[in-house]
């Protein structure tokens, strides 16, 4: 259904905007896994505006900012911008060598999808933002002193948050002195059913309107990236898992493809094949529970037992597979843990009858349903151009007529072997997002289908490279070569070569990147997960804005945030 | 994409009304709107954002939707449940079920791990705590005095396993474990080594498996047998030698 | 009738009240990361906590007697934590679901608390990450004899006589200063 225009040459767009900066200010640098400047920061603002105005590039969406810390180094901080094209599926990368005193210019002008990253960019590293209109601490609590990602902060060092240090917000509005009603600020979350756990929204409600809203993150912000750095790379992999954890066998696809792709290690094709399988069982799990919750918020009990009525048959597929429901750590770097259970055929043919009777049901139930058509069309509805610019991927995306999907656009694994679409819908409201996932959740039965009908390809679970993968047991067990490599890799743990690597999956929410920076040791120097639910979430205070509180709560739903992966 | 006004910097508190009022939100799509993206998808259609139809106005799908519910129920009345019914019925988890640690034995009885610490380092939770010793016989070299495994931080990742070379730290399929105090969820070498068995049902993740190795699940089956015949044997000399008192 | 006022009927009563107190659980689930979807599983029909008296879970701490913390709780949320138990009503009790609940399980980090009972006091422990729902469900059973012993600790910490299950009064009241020095 939806194919990529074939882009221009990368090159000459980019050349082009290259030439029209000062000699010596952008800095090319060869030989890594995608484009990358190395820019100076007093041409930052411009060159951002550049790269998304100038036809020839149209950096549209932007994916990710992260910083990383060289102690060594002067200047000590590199910030780190990944860029996306949608119309030329190009990517770029912008480093910019800052010290924590050098000012960066805010590019939320450019792409507002900028405002949390860079928020985390000061919480984490203690960069300095200027020209942002709310910097403050995301992640890490109000009385936290230190910035955490720093490489002499360390890990452990704990601080503790006092009432009086929590945050409270202050809004800056027209006074209503000689409106007949009283504004009222109600605070929802973070212990709120409908905030699903962890979100703290704050609220001036004006009647059962939305005046001006805030929000606040990082009641489950876990450290995800600095314990990658105090772990080794296959000690990580159950961190991935708890990442997104509805479809946790997709983040361990993830960052294991950034970590093969650092090591050059070829992936057998039955791993191939089974990953792929396993990573669209997942995808259907996620939008189970996504669209679940959403009912659940919007008062439709019932459909949240059907829905999870699915994910409990996958759950024991995955568990025939692993040994685990939900935390899988199935995937190791070079392949799969274990082998495939002898029955898994069986299985997913069995679960590719079971899902659509549920997910019909639903579908009847919900989507001609009166109620929930007021309750959803219409709501937060957001343009596609719009939602591109606060960096919005995956079926949210979608929703809002851009079809934009990472397994069409940089297919990986098996999907551009397979016959399936890229579902679009153009409201860009609650009522599309419900209906994309359901839509998503049947082109993911038919990849599925069609793989299986192939057949189990030969080969092994796992790469052979002893370097990268375990042993197998009986050579372990018995030779003494297979003994070593499997002490050395225990207790080394897997030597990745210098280097730097952005690669990515399409997560049930969007572009799941990760970012990894290997300095030759067994451990990342540097690993940082573009969570697609980021952008999103940072994007609510504005979706809701003009609605009524249950507009809120339904919206919110729809967006799919899960904690885990928005503050890691 | 229109530029936000110029803000106040960092100390300035958050105004959202500030930020202007874009058309981009709860703008209606339109027919322009395929144009734009033209070149990425050719949609043979515009999707109009949904209207209901006149049908859906008066409630009518309702009455679908309520006979999928009668449905279920029906079905439920009088068939099967999904439910499983906890305690009295367990659901049948695979031979690979990630449970409570086992500690194998050797067939004497005796702890099978070398105290090698490859599962202590593997571990992503650091739970596992050895102390080593040496062993008497010079063949096995060494053997745990202490191996602890903190129930509460441990993860159920199947590292510990994975590491193994002796495959002397399996999974069991049981996942019942609670705890009242936290004295008790440190699991030590006597709690670890107690569920051990040659019984396959009631083992969970570990290196091979019946169904890959069909010479090793016959090994461990002759294992059973003679273990349990030795310890049938001393079972009668005890009574035995009871009965003599 | 013994002097404290006690007679059969009055002991059949309060064993009525133990009885629907622990067949009646009203969990208020402090869910915030991969245990609270482990617990969804468990609230949903494959399992079906409702068995256990459990039918609603509603985010009320006033209401709600077993604070079941499904989740890792971070520096962050800890004060929220603390309000929630603070607002509970007695007789409550916590059940710490899964590894980071219980410990902070393998993140051992700058932002995360190493187990929930930092602060608040936990009455069951349920490892696992995340624990199987009947893992939860066997920590919810290990739960109701609890109940049953506390009821009765508190009735003999008010001065009544000990009743036949001498043994277990006797290490009950080791805890019971736990529990009644406990913050309330």
């Amino acid at each position: 259904m939806s194919t990529i225009a074939s882009p221009p040459r990368p090159e000459t767009g980019e050349l082009a905007v290259l030439a029209k900066f000062p000699a010596g200010s952008i800095t090319p640098q060869e030989g890594l896994d995608q484009p990358t400047w190395i820019v100076r920061r007093e041409i930052l603002a411009e060159l951002a505006r550049e790269l998304r105005d100038n036809p020839a590039t149209r950096f549209d969406l932007m994916l990710d900012l992260g910083g990383v810390d060289f102690p060594d180094r002067t200047p000590r901080f590199d910030a780190v911008y990944h860029l996306y094209s949608i119309p030329r599926a190009a990517r770029l990368r912008l480093k910019v060598p800052v010290d924590d005193t050098d000012p960066l210019p805010s590019l939320i002008p450019v792409w507002k999808a900028c405002n949390w990253f860079e928020r985390e960019l000061y919480d984490m590293f203690g960069l300095t933002i200027e020209g942002h209109p709310n910097m403050r601490r995301i992640l890490c609590h109000e009385g936290f002193e230190g910035h955490a990602l720093r490489k002499d902060y360390d890990a452990a060092r704990r601080w503790i948050l006092t009432e009086d240090k929590i945050y409270q917000p202050h809004f800056d509005l027209p006074n209503d002195e000689d409106d007949l009603f009283e504004r009222m600020t109600v605070n929802i979350g973070p212990s709120h059913p409908a905030m699903h756990g962890t979100f703290r929204l704050m609220a001036v409600l004006d009647g059962e309107t939305i005046v001006a809203s805030d929000v606040e993150i990082g009641y489950l912000h876990r450290c995800f990236e600095k314990m990658s750095e105090t772990h080794n790379w296959q000690q990580v992999i159950p961190y991935t898992d708890r990442l997104n954890y509805c479809s946790s066998f997709i983040n361990n696809v993830g960052y294991c493809r950034t970590v093969e792709q650092l090591l050059g290690v070829e992936v057998p094709p039955k791993a191939v094949w089974a990953r792929t399988i396993l990573s669209e069982f997942s995808r259907i799990m996620d939008h189970c529970v996504c669209n679940g919750t959403t009912m659940v918020d919007s008062g439709g009990l019932t459909n949240f037992w059907y829905m999870f009525q699915p994910r409990e048959e996958i759950y024991g597929l995955l568990e025939s597979c692993c040994g685990a429901r939900l935390t899988v750590s199935y995937g190791r770097i070079g392949g799969l843990a274990q082998d495939l259970p002898p029955d898994f055929m069986e299985r997913c043919r069995h679960l590719l009858a079971i899902i659509p009777p549920f997910v019909d049901d639903v579908e009847r139930l919900v989507e001609k349903n009166r109620i929930w058509i007021d309750r959803s069309v219409g709501v937060a509805a957001i343009s596609g151009e719009e939602a591109v610019n606060w960096g919005w991927t995956g079926p949210c995306l979608r929703a809002s007529g851009v079809p934009y999907d990472v397994r069409r656009a940089h297919p990986y694994d098996l999907y551009d072997t397979v016959d399936w679409d890229v579902p679009v819908l153009y409201g860009g409201d609650v009522y599309d997002r419900f209906r994309i996932r359901m839509l998503e959740i049947r082109e993911s039965l038919k990849i599925i289908r069609q793989l299986l009908d192939r057949g189990i390809p030969e080969g092994g679970h796992i790469t052979s490279d002893p370097h990268v993968a375990l042993p197998p047991k009986e050579a372990c067990y018995n030779q003494m070569e297979a003994m070593i490599y499997h002490f050395k890799l225990i207790m080394d743990g897997i030597q990745v070569p210098e280097g730097e690597c952005y690669s990515m999956v399409e997560g049930a929410n969007g572009e799941l990147g990760f970012y990894a920076i290997s300095d030759g040791s067994s451990k990342p120097y540097r690993l940082k997960c573009r969570p697609p639910c980021f952008p999103i979430f940072s994007t609510f205070s504005r979706l809701i804005q003009g609605g009524s509180l249950s507009d809120a709560i339904v919206s919110l739903g729809g967006l799919n945030v899960i904690a885990g992966e928005l503050e890691r | 994409m229109s530029a936000l006004p110029s803000s106040t910097g960092g100390a300035a508190p958050f105004d959202s009304t500030r930020i202007e009022q874009d058309e981009g939100f709860r703008r209606r799509p339109n027919a322009a709107d395929a144009g734009k993206w033209q070149g990425l998808a050719n949609h043979p259609k515009v999707t109009r954002p949904y209207r209901p139809r006149v049908a859906e106005r008066l409630y009518l799908p309702l009455v679908g939707g309520l006979l999928v519910t009668l449905r279920h129920f029906v079905r439920n009345l009088f068939g099967k449940l999904p439910t499983i019914q906890y305690p009295e019925e367990r659901r049948n988890y695979s031979h690979r079920f990630r449970g409570h640690h086992i500690l194998t034995t050797r067939p004497d009885g005796s702890v099978r791990c070398v105290a090698c610490y490859l599962c202590a380092q593997a571990c992503p939770a650091e739970c596992i705590h050895i102390e080593a010793a040496e062993h008497p016989d010079v063949n096995i070299e060494k053997y745990p005095v202490v191996y602890e495994i903190d129930m509460l931080r441990c993860i159920f990742c199947g590292y510990c396993v994975d590491a193994c070379p002796e495959e002397a730290i399996i999974m069991s399929n049981n996942y019942d474990m609670a705890y009242f105090h936290r004295d008790q969820t440190i699991a030590g070498k006597a709690e670890l080594m107690k569920p051990f068995t040659f019984d396959e049902n009631l083992l969970g993740y570990r290196p091979r498996y019946p169904e890959e190795d069909a010479k090793r699940a016959k090994m461990r089956r002759e294992a059973f047998n003679l273990v349990e015949a030795a310890r049938q044997a001393k079972a009668k000399e005890e009574a035995a030698r009871a009965a003599a008192v | 009738m013994n002097i404290v006022g006690e007679s059969w009927v009055t002991t059949k009563f309060e064993n009525l009240e133990d009885w629907a107190q622990r067949n009646s659980f009203w969990p208020f689930p402090f869910g915030t990361a991969c245990c609270a979807i482990e617990f969804m599983s468990t609230l949903s029909s494959h399992y079906d906590v409702a068995r256990f008296g459990s039918e609603v879970v509603r985010f009320s701490p006033r209401q709600s007697d077993v604070l079941l913390v499904a989740g890792t709780i971070n520096d962050k949320m800890a004060p929220v934590l603390k309000k929630i138990y603070d607002q509970m009503a007695d007789p409550k009790w916590v059940i710490s679901m899964g590894a980071c609940a219980c410990s902070g399980g393998f993140y051992r980090a700058y932002h995360v608390m190493q187990g929930i009972d930092e602060i608040i006091p936990v009455d069951v422990y349920v490892p696992g990450c995340p624990p199987t729902p009947e893992g939860l469900m066997y920590g919810i059973l290990q739960l109701k004899e609890r109940v049953t012993r506390d009821r009765k600790k508190h009735r003999v910490q008010a001065g009544l006589r000990a009743e036949e299950q001498s043994g277990k009064t006797e290490e009950a009241v080791d805890r019971v200063d736990d529990r009644v020095t406990a913050p309330a």
